[in-house]
């Protein structure tokens, strides 16, 4: 009897702790901080620093979206939040919004960023005043449409146009 | 120390503690520590390891280290059987990251080395050795190919290595016309290599060749109408 409960134990630990592994070498952890976020995340128990996302927020409303990003960043580290991931993209827009033309790089950056988000939550709706986007889909229509190049880009009359 | 503890302690170490070891070593075998910012890399097992892990568990069968028909046999409960194929499983992965770990990680190098373990296991597949000997024999493998990577060529490309030592790696380069292009990796990969290699050869040691006479004893009391000289000679012929 008590030999079949060793078995049974040694066999259960056995595939967990391959489990274990076969996850560390898919995930592939840079630290042993992102180890235990994303034990976090597949225990469905990870949860954002709202703390920084608030001061994120802040920076973002007074237009310093690199700051902004950049807490962001830290206050989802594990880019698994759609919400956090929206504003990223939104910061990159706005950063990367001209009147003239647009940094196609930073809409780059933010179209990979509003992936994620849709990614992560397709059915997202932001209620935030400030902003005049409010899903992943809107924000990566406009994106888009600025990062492509076209006749349109021509047009003098695109400096009369606004920022969303 | 009774018979019955015994017992039990054999069997700890063979359903809990080998898989816990080999598991380990799948775990350590691929891990380096980037040398620019001390970050984690994890190296998947290349092909080449599990062709060379697969001659090894055949060397292991051949040198009797291992007597897969006292393992794996129909005498057993399916349970036994189970947790005896994960302990192989574990050990057979074990191995191929106990050569994950002292391959170099890409460029002739890489090629070289799995050559030379290839050309040396198959060899050894028509040697005539016992299970002494082929530890013995693997411990020099091992530690042959972990000197060669872990302190020759590590200290050879390392970025903080003196000038003699960086001219010594561009003559090098210069005379493989660049082809060695070997990797460098922070000193703990060293450490965490030596520690997965000895962690690995203490699991061989540790191996049973064959689960001892107290677990046919066990089968006794589970299947009484079962003689226990028979159990022990299936599992030894079978």
């Amino acid at each position: 009897m008590q030999h079949r409960l060793i078995q049974s134990v040694g066999v259960a630990w056995t595939l967990l702790y391959a489990v274990f592994i076969i996850w560390i070498y898919a995930t592939e952890p840079r630290t042993f901080k992102e180890v235990a976020a994303g034990a976090e995340i597949a225990a469905g128990t990870y949860q954002i620093d709202k703390e920084k996302f608030a001061t994120a927020l802040q920076l973002f409303r007074q237009e310093k979206f690199r700051a902004a990003r950049d807490e962001w960043s830290r206050a989802d580290p594990q880019q698994q939040d759609a919400l956090t991931q929206f504003y990223i993209a939104y910061a990159f827009y706005r950063e990367g919004w001209g009147r003239v033309y647009n940094d196609d790089a930073l809409f780059r950056q933010g179209l990979e960023a509003v992936n994620r988000a849709i990614n992560l939550d397709g059915a997202l709706k932001v209620d935030d005043a400030d902003l005049q986007m409010h899903t992943p889909a809107e924000l990566k229509a406009e994106l888009e449409q600025g990062a492509e190049r076209s006749v349109d880009d021509l047009n003098p009359l695109r400096v009369l146009r606004q920022r969303k | 120390m009774s018979e019955r503890i015994l017992s039990r302690n054999r069997a700890l170490l063979r359903f809990i503690a080998l898989p816990m070891i080999f598991l380990t070593v799948a775990l350590l075998g691929g891990l380096r520590v980037s040398a620019e910012d001390r970050v984690f890399v994890f190296v998947a097992p290349p092909l080449v390891t599990l062709v060379l892990a697969t001659l090894l568990m055949l060397l292991f069968v051949r040198g009797r280290l291992i007597d897969l028909k006292a393992w794996l046999t129909s005498a057993r409960p399916a349970l036994e059987n189970g947790a005896h194929a994960l302990t192989l499983l574990a050990l057979f992965f074990a191995s191929a990251q106990a050569f994950n770990s002292v391959l170099p990680e890409r460029g002739l190098l890489f090629w070289l080395f799995s050559f030379f373990f290839l050309w040396t296991l198959w060899n050894n597949q028509f040697a005539t050795f016992d299970a002494k000997r082929l530890l013995r024999s693997l411990a020099v493998l091992f530690g042959t190919a972990f000197v060669l990577k872990h302190m020759l060529l590590a200290t050879l490309y390392a970025p903080e290595g003196g000038w003699l030592k960086r001219i010594a790696g561009v003559l090098l380069e210069g005379v493989s016309l660049g082809t060695l292009d070997a990797q460098a990796f922070a000193p703990a990969t060293g450490y965490i290599s030596f520690f997965t290699l000895a962690l690995y050869v203490a699991g061989l040691v540790l191996l049973p060749r064959a689960p001892e006479k107290e677990e046919a004893g066990e089968l006794q009391r589970q299947f009484p109408q079962t003689d226990e000289t028979t159990i022990i000679s299936n599992s030894t012929t079978d």
